[in-house]
């Protein structure tokens, strides 16, 4: 198992190498924050602009593989991702927009699992029942809509009920009301207050994706040989269905949950933006504009490292719940 | 749940036994006080899109304890949804009407819940699909248990993990306590059909329904199994209700057998008098239908022409009689109910009955070749000519297909050869039948697919009408090749593309041959009139068609650009039994009229005994013995075509119950154990029973195939005969462990 991982690892690394250093080269060649600058009033001279890029080592006047080549050396011998053009450190950035995008999705991504995969057992067992159609229609609803039109929707439900209410029970963007003084309970209240509507929005949102598959998978597995098998065994249709349709049909769904935890750290774009959390998401949007060249190749490198997490996580899913699968 | 006949005003809040009683027909009292299951007037209806489907349509029997009823019929007959209805496993929507009844006590009408009480425990089942009928998720050892927890809540964990492992023993499972934990995929098709049995058996069950419990597996797999099937039947005293088509299966296996036809039993008795004296058209059909691997019959085969009703439409009269060659108008007035037959009825068993109105009249003279009118065996002008003396129209020299096994990622690395085919060479003679058996794996596909690749690159020569694949392999050679060579595959249905009509599939090979339209529409008439379908059918889609029709559509394709040599790939064991009596006596008729030659591959050795000339057993790659049909049927000189041949159930019960069975023990063993000499050593009778000694022979050295050893001094000249086998020891004594005979009860 170990190898196996170990070997996985590798293939992986060696892929991120390359997907990162694309990326680089990319961004490096388009992304001109030189131009940006221009805008400043007073304006600044292109070689005071220079100056300050190269203090910040990111000078313009190097070849993009001249600068590649610098950038992977802070990197391999540092641990240094880079300055942005502003001067912020990329890594002192970094491990702040993660935590921040963490905390806006970790819960709702575990309600979004559990309400998706209980729902989608529920309407199974219910086929063509008014519940499983009323269930089964509002995920393909919540399919079409795009996000953040479901989540601006979220938002104005939430400003209703603090108009009408009559008071601000609700924040609607913000992690935190900044300098809030106050007890632990005061604190604990205004985290609520922040989390609810972000959290509400993404969980009803999301739950569909889980709740179709969960579903389809059952139903595809209700009428199969082996839980007919167990019904003669003696056990009743639900008791057969839940000890044995179950445990098969999940393992599909475990293989793409494996997939989503890590996403929770990469965060969203829409809903960090929306909701004005500003997590990872919205810092690879940021960069892009800002023409931020490190921090946009460090966002990527990021993803990349994300994706294979998951895919290992998913393997290492699929065998835990499905004993056909060995690792080699 | 309603009873159509008594379905009366006042008897509306009686029971439906009470009903049945004030109707004057069955009551629970009639049955015999020792049936352990009576099932009285059970009827099965089905909601669907086109109407009610009555599946079921009044059975009736009683089974009493270590008896075994055989269920016999064409798929739809209503023989599943029967065993289904018992064991309360029909979906909700069924409607289900009528009296089962387990020790006396009414099934119908139970609850899922106190259902459970009886299923797995004095009522269980084994079903057909062993692949997909065991959770892939749970260790056998763990579904077994399953079943005993169930009915045995009380039992110690301990004592539930030694009985799964003394029922796997009980049915044969190697080394059951290391076995205990596998999970199913590490099974065989066959060990996973013994592991259901070990589940049905686990409670003792009182009855134990069998829903064509091999009809998946090889031949000498289901010979195994049926006889784990007759060891459970032993060990518990269960009644049997043993599904199935296959009129061998349960020729051995059954007292009683109930043949049904469009959702009702239209003749039951003693397995005798079904077999020895049949009175209902459809069951004398039935036995004609079926081609006997013991013997070298040259009569066609019955074919009972039509399609069996749809039962959308309750039928007005007697259900058969569209396909009845002897139907009359009488016959339409009214459908027969079963009639008994006269006869005595000496083992207490079923009486005999026949749902025929001409019953009487078809007795033990009646010849049914006559009543179904089945054609007169085809003469072909090649049958006058010595073979020697007959063009070769393919031959294979020396073939091999390896297929190396790979280990590793990115880095592959071999560790070991899968020897798919292994050095084959025969030849195919104008206007012969040539047959290749064996089980599955041992490689009769890829030889098939080996002569179709037709390349320069393969390992050994193929030559096709003189065309050798070593001499040129461009696409000019390869279409002159596909014109002399083509192909009926397996499965009809998917075989034909659903969006094309019958005359899109016909003209599709001709447009390709370069043949203009006018003659391709003149052809394709005579195509459909030589496969024996309505030309003005050309414009119907496949799924307008039947199954038999479908195989009849691919038979015309292949004959489209009059090919001299037509592969079979399994042509009929998709079909039906009646209407592969027909498809099989067109394929001959076709071969003698059209001096074609076929290359068959078929597992239904009785199929390959009735159309082949020639016949070659396969093992592991190999041929093991090859030869003129009747001789190697006949005189079966290696021990793995005596054990194959042996494995088949013959549709005569005098026969099955006295045979001697060789029952090989194991599955094929995968390619890559394959010893260094004799592939079959590892699971050979005769090498079991040899002294160490001479075991050294068959271990170390690969016997060749050679003909028979000329007859010594003292014995009778043996007829010329081009028989071949492998064997050092073809008259070696057959170890004694791998013999089964069943006493006469």
């Amino acid at each position: 198992m170990l190898r196996y991982l170990a070997k996985r690892a590798l293939t992986y690394a060696f892929m991120i190498f390359l997907t990162t250093t694309a990326g680089y080269f990319l961004a490096v060649s388009t992304l001109k924050p030189a131009l940006l600058e221009q805008e400043r009033i007073p304006r600044p001279t292109p070689e005071q602009v220079a100056n300050s890029f190269r203090l910040k080592g990111l000078d313009p006047d190097l070849s993009p593989w001249e600068r590649y080549v610098d950038w992977l050396t802070g990197i391999l011998t540092r641990w240094d991702w880079g300055r942005s053009p502003n001067g912020a450190f990329i890594n002192a950035e970094f491990g702040d927009r993660v935590w921040i995008s963490t905390r806006l999705f970790l819960a709702s991504i575990i309600l979004t699992l559990i309400i998706g995969v209980a729902l989608g057992v529920y309407t199974a067992a219910r086929q063509y029942k008014a519940s499983d159609r009323v269930i089964t229609s509002y995920s393909y609803l919540v399919y079409i809509v795009p996000a953040p039109i479901a989540y601006f929707l979220v938002q104005l439900g939430a400003i209703n009920i603090n108009e009408t209410v009559g008071e601000r029970l609700f924040f609607v963007t913000g992690i935190s009301t900044p300098g809030l003084e106050g007890d632990g309970w005061a604190q604990f209240i205004d985290m609520l207050a922040h989390y609810a509507v972000p959290t509400f929005a993404i969980t009803i949102v999301g739950w569909g994706t889980y709740q179709i598959a969960q579903r389809q998978y059952l139903l595809d597995n209700v009428n199969a040989d082996f839980v007919r098998t167990a019904r003669a065994k003696g056990l009743t249709r639900n008791q057969a269905i839940t000890r044995h349709a179950l445990r098969v049909s999940f393992i599909p769904v475990a293989q793409s949950i494996a997939f989503t935890i890590p996403a929770i750290f990469a965060g969203g774009f829409f809903a960090e933006k929306i909701f004005a959390w500003h997590g990872v998401g919205s810092w690879s949007i940021d960069a892009i504009s800002l023409q931020d060249v490190n921090a946009a190749t460090a966002t990527l490198a990021y993803g990349s490292v994300i994706f294979a997490i998951g895919a290992i996580l998913a393997d290492f899913a699929t065998t835990l719940v499905d004993p056909r699968v060995r690792v080699q | 749940m309603s009873s159509e006949m008594t379905a009366s005003a006042e008897s509306s809040t009686l029971s439906t036994a009470e009903r049945l009683r004030v109707a004057g027909l069955h009551a629970p009292d009639d049955a015999p006080a020792d049936a352990v299951l009576s099932i009285r007037d059970l009827n099965v209806r089905f909601n669907t899109e086109n109407g009610v489907v009555h599946a079921v349509r009044g059975i009736d029997f009683d089974l009493r304890a270590g008896r075994t009823l055989g269920i016999v019929g064409e798929s739809g007959s209503g023989k599943s949804v029967t065993s289904m209805a018992v064991m309360g496993l029909l979906p909700e929507t069924a409607e289900i009407s009528g009296s089962v009844r387990l020790n006396g006590k009414e099934l119908l009408g139970l609850s899922d819940k106190a259902m459970c009480r009886h299923r797995g425990n004095d009522l269980a089942m084994v079903f057909q699909d062993p692949l997909s009928s065991l959770t892939p998720v749970y260790t056998v050892g763990n579904q077994i248990i399953e079943a005993l927890t169930v009915h045995n809540p009380t039992m110690t964990k301990r004592a539930k993990e030694a009985r799964a492992v003394e029922l796997l023993a009980l049915v044969g499972i190697p080394s059951p306590k290391d076995r205990f934990k596998a999970f199913p995929h590490e099974f065989s098709g066959g060990m996973r059909q013994r592991v259901m049995i070990a589940i049905a058996i686990a409670n003792n069950p009182r009855v134990l329904i069998a829903d064509e419990p091999t009809t998946a597996l090889d031949v000498t797999i289901q010979a195994q199994v049926l006889e784990v099937l007759h060891t459970a039947q032993e060990e518990t005293g269960a009644a049997v209700v043993m599904i199935t088509h296959d009129l061998g299966v349960v020729a051995g296996m059954a007292d009683d057998i109930m043949v049904m036809y469009a959702g009702k039993p239209v003749e039951t008795g003693s397995v005798d008098d079904i077999y020895y004296n049949p009175r209902m058209p459809y069951t004398m059909g039935l036995l004609g239908a079926v081609p006997r691997v013991d013997i070298a019959e040259k009569t066609s085969l019955v074919p009972i022409e039509g399609i069996p009703p749809n039962l959308v439409h309750t039928p007005t009269g007697c259900s058969f009689a569209p396909r009845c060659p002897l139907a009359s108008d009488s016959c339409l007035q009214g459908e027969p109910e079963l009639w008994a037959v006269a006869g005595e009825n000496l083992d207490g068993g079923m009486p005999h009955k026949a749902a025929c109105i001409k019953t009487d009249s078809l007795g033990l003279e009646v010849d049914v070749h006559e009543i179904f009118r089945a054609p007169a065996v085809p003469v072909s002008r090649f049958d006058a000519i010595p073979r020697e003396e007959r063009r070769t129209v393919l031959e294979l020299r020396d073939v091999k297909k390896h297929f190396p096994l790979l280990k590793g990622a990115l880095l592959k690395r071999r560790i070991g050869t899968v020897k798919a085919v292994d050095g084959l060479s025969f030849d195919i003679r104008e206007g012969e039948c040539f047959s290749i058996v064996g089980e599955s794996g041992c490689g009769k596909t890829t030889t098939l697919l080996e002569i179709m690749e037709f390349h320069k690159d393969q390992d050994g020569e193929v030559v096709i009408g003189g065309l050798s694949n070593k001499e040129a392999s461009d696409a000019r050679t390869k279409s002159a090749m596909r014109k002399e060579l083509q192909m009926v595959f397996q499965d009809p249905t998917g075989a034909l593309d659903p969006r094309f009509t019958v005359f899109e599939v016909l003209s599709e090979p001709l447009e390709n041959a370069g043949m203009a339209k006018a003659q391709i529409r003149k052809r394709i008439m005579e195509l459909m009139e030589l496969v024996g379908l309505q030309p003005d059918h050309v414009n119907r889609f496949p799924n307008q068609f039947s199954g038999g029709q479908r195989q009849r559509i691919g038979i015309a394709r292949a004959l489209a650009v009059n090919p001299k040599l037509v592969v079979l790939d399994e042509p009929v064991s998709a079909l039906d039994v009646s209407v592969q009596a027909g498809v099989i006596n067109l394929l001959d008729k076709l071969r003698a009229e059209l001096g074609l030659s076929y290359l068959m591959v078929a597992h239904d050795l009785s199929v390959v005994r009735h159309i082949s000339n020639r016949v070659a057993v396969m093992y592991l790659g190999k041929i093991v013995e090859i030869g003129d049909v009747d001789a190697v049927f006949d005189n079966p000189r290696h021990p793995y075509t005596r054990a194959l041949l042996s494995a088949i159930p013959v549709p005569d019960p005098a026969l099955e119950r006295t045979r001697e069975r060789i029952i090989l023990e194991g599955d094929l063993p995968s390619p890559l154990d394959a010893p260094a000499g004799c592939n079959f050593a590892t699971r050979c009778p005769v090498f079991a029973a040899l002294p160490p000694a001479r075991q050294e022979k068959c271990l170390t050295l690969e016997p060749p195939l050679e003909p028979l050893p000329a007859p010594g001094p003292g014995g009778t000249p043996a007829p010329p005969t081009d028989q071949q086998f492998a064997c050092f020891y073809p008259d070696g004594e057959l170890d004694a462990d791998a013999l089964v005979v069943h006493e006469t009860n």
